[in-house]
């Protein structure tokens, strides 16, 4: 039933508006990419980290100015960005996180709002609200297929987004760790009696994905200007698709990103509707959560 | 502290705040109106916290109440002093068709949800351009309430505080209290005692909604002007919820007490830094969430706890 309707909406926007089903899968590929790592601290560390987008926007800070001292190209600071993301992630949640596990859940929101506030406010303070932007050839390259013109280098952004997928399921079901990891995120006392060390999976887990969002810093630099209050809406719109998903479901974050690039993309299309773009998501979060509700009503 | 004690403080206390404009200049009179409605916002926010529900919404329908109050006397023609109740009602029914939905799912999913409302509404106001001015905002031809006088913009202010305090105080004294409390403590053990747990947070949302609503509309009508930007600032969400884990939450004079505290000092760095001065409630956040989760009130409490087990030591 849902494979029809999505098998039939793909032909008539191919149809209709190819260049809206490229950009919507574009976009798509970034959400998922800067999703994954919120699902992977939810369904492990089950904390919602309501400074993540922030720590996107500091690696993508810390990433632009050590290419311009450096002279480098933002690709390659791709993994010491999620190197050093990591270890700061690191320290920040042994610092402030780690204290705040066992307490109630409103405690850690206002901990990682807090965070959040305190990240983009000293990025205003040092940097103020200038925008930023690296100056990079490769990422105008465009593609013509007939008539047919469109950007190509956010393509990257899907390749991304499924090596993280792909990747931490890898991670997730064959290695020791992530076996680990994965027995910590169902049951944390269970897991502790079995002779894994918990706080240890929990930083570690953190770190890792952080250091995912670190790398992606990197790779948005290469795409967009960046100012302080770049990343929060990416904390809103991860949350969102990893609640549309289910917690735990990392696939689910895939084609979630999928309906919202492409709808934000239909209306971007259009002169009159551009503007609404950006309220896609908070429409998609409330008809998910009435479906659920009356779902589970009916249950 | 007894409670004759705590009452004569807290007439005096408002005693001195009704004659402030006798005595003070028209600068600090400014301050102080922004402090008190900064104060009435954290008051507030923390009356929906009693029942365990974080909102990261109050600047949205602050927002929403300024953005009821202009348009309506600048389209509408609607009195000023009308515009002001409206600006809570018409934010109390915005809150009561978004509480429909989103109380449905609560805790994160609920505070989540609130912190996209101040970016949603702003995106409607930018859209609506013909009717709501755009980002450019827009502003009272016949100039701001009173003429400015700034001893009635002060007393305005106050009465907005008055029933912020007000509903707190009835909240405190009702079965409110333990409606709220019950649901905090543990909603399965609330629901089986017969409380009608949807139905509570929603009335206690539309009531706050509603206040924040109004508090907006006094900040219109004191300033004359309102843009997406100035009225769906984060710092109406920040300052308010650093002014009440300041004070202590769960109470009322917590917010009072955090607010004073803040408000001064915010007044006071904005001078100072006028970029990115918010980085210090930020950081007080995380200070107080880790080391003080009662917030002042709690370690006054506390300390006065020592205090009289002391003594009983001693005799």
């Amino acid at each position: 039933m849902y494979l029809v309707f999505c098998v039939a909406a793909t032909v008539v926007l191919i149809l209709w508006k190819p260049t809206v089903l490229i950009y919507g899968l574009q976009t798509a590929g970034l959400y998922a990419a800067i999703a994954i790592p919120m699902g992977l601290v939810l369904g492990i560390v089950h904390i919602v980290n309501l400074a993540h987008g922030e720590f996107m926007m500091l690696a993508a800070y810390g990433t632009y100015f050590a290419c311009k001292a450096l002279g480098m190209d933002p690709l390659l600071a791709i993994i010491p960005a999620g190197l050093i993301t990591a270890a700061f992630g690191w320290v920040i949640f042994q610092l402030t996180i780690r204290r705040a596990i066992k307490a109630p859940e409103l405690n850690q929101l206002i901990l990682t709002f807090g965070l959040a506030i305190a990240f983009t406010q000293v990025i205003n303070l040092v940097f103020t609200s200038q925008t930023y932007k690296m100056p990079l050839d490769y990422v105008s390259s465009s593609m013509d297929i007939g008539e047919l013109t469109f950007g190509t280098w956010s393509f990257v952004f899907i390749a991304m987004a499924i090596l993280y997928a792909f990747g931490l399921k890898f991670f997730l079901t064959r290695t020791t760790s992530g076996k680990a990891a994965l027995a910590v995120g169902q049951n944390p006392k269970g897991a502790a009696i079995v002779g894994i060390d918990v706080y240890r999976i929990y930083g570690f887990v953190f770190a890792l994905a952080l250091a995912l969002v670190g790398a992606m810093g990197a790779l948005f630099l290469t795409k967009s200007a960046i100012f302080p209050s770049v990343g929060s809406p990416f904390t809103m719109k991860s949350f969102c698709l990893v609640a549309m998903a289910g917690v735990g479901n990392i696939p689910g974050i895939l084609s979630a990103s999928i309906l919202l690039g492409i709808s934000e993309n239909i209306l971007r299309a259009f002169r009159g509707t551009r503007g609404w773009a950006d309220i896609v998501f908070f429409v998609l979060i409330i008809v998910v959560i009435m479906s659920r509700s009356l779902k589970g009503r009916k249950s | 502290m007894n409670r004759s004690l705590a009452r004569a403080i807290a007439i005096g206390a408002a005693a001195l705040a009704l004659i402030l404009p006798l005595f003070a200049g028209d600068y600090p009179l400014q301050v102080a109106r922004n402090v008190m409605m900064y104060m009435a916002l954290a008051v507030t926010w923390d009356m929906l916290l009693r029942s365990g529900q974080i909102s990261f919404g109050i600047a949205g329908l602050f927002g929403v109440g300024s953005y009821a109050t202009i348009l309506a006397v600048v389209r509408g023609g609607m009195p000023d002093w009308l515009s002001i109740p409206f600006a809570g009602l018409f934010s109390g029914l915005v809150a009561f068709l978004i509480g429909l939905v989103i109380l449905r799912l609560r805790h994160t999913y609920f505070s989540i949800v609130t912190m996209a409302l101040g970016e949603i509404f702003r995106i409607i106001i930018h859209n609506l351009h013909d009717f709501t001015g755009g980002p450019e905002g827009i502003v009272i031809q016949q100039g701001v309430m009173f003429g400015g006088k700034s001893s009635h913009l002060y007393w305005l202010a106050l009465g907005g505080l008055a029933v912020a305090l007000g509903a707190s105080y009835w909240f405190d004294k009702s079965r409110f209290r333990f409606a709220l409390t019950a649901i905090r403590n543990n909603e399965t053990s609330a629901k089986s005692s017969g409380i009608d747990i949807f139905r509570w947070l929603l009335v206690t949302f539309v009531i706050t909604s509603a206040i924040q609503g109004m508090i907006g509309g006094i900040f219109v009508q004191s300033y004359g002007f309102a843009s997406p930007d100035s009225v769906f600032s984060a710092d109406f969400t920040l300052l308010p919820m650093a002014m009440a884990l300041l004070g202590g939450i769960h109470s009322t004079v917590g917010p009072i007490l955090g607010g004073l505290l803040l408000g001064l000092v915010a007044e006071w760095l904005k001078l100072k830094i006028p970029y990115g001065h918010l980085v210090v409630y930020g950081v007080m956040i995380i200070v107080v969430i880790l080391f003080m989760p009662n917030g002042l009130l709690g370690m006054a409490r506390k300390a006065g706890k020592k205090a009289a087990g002391g003594q009983r030591d001693q005799a």
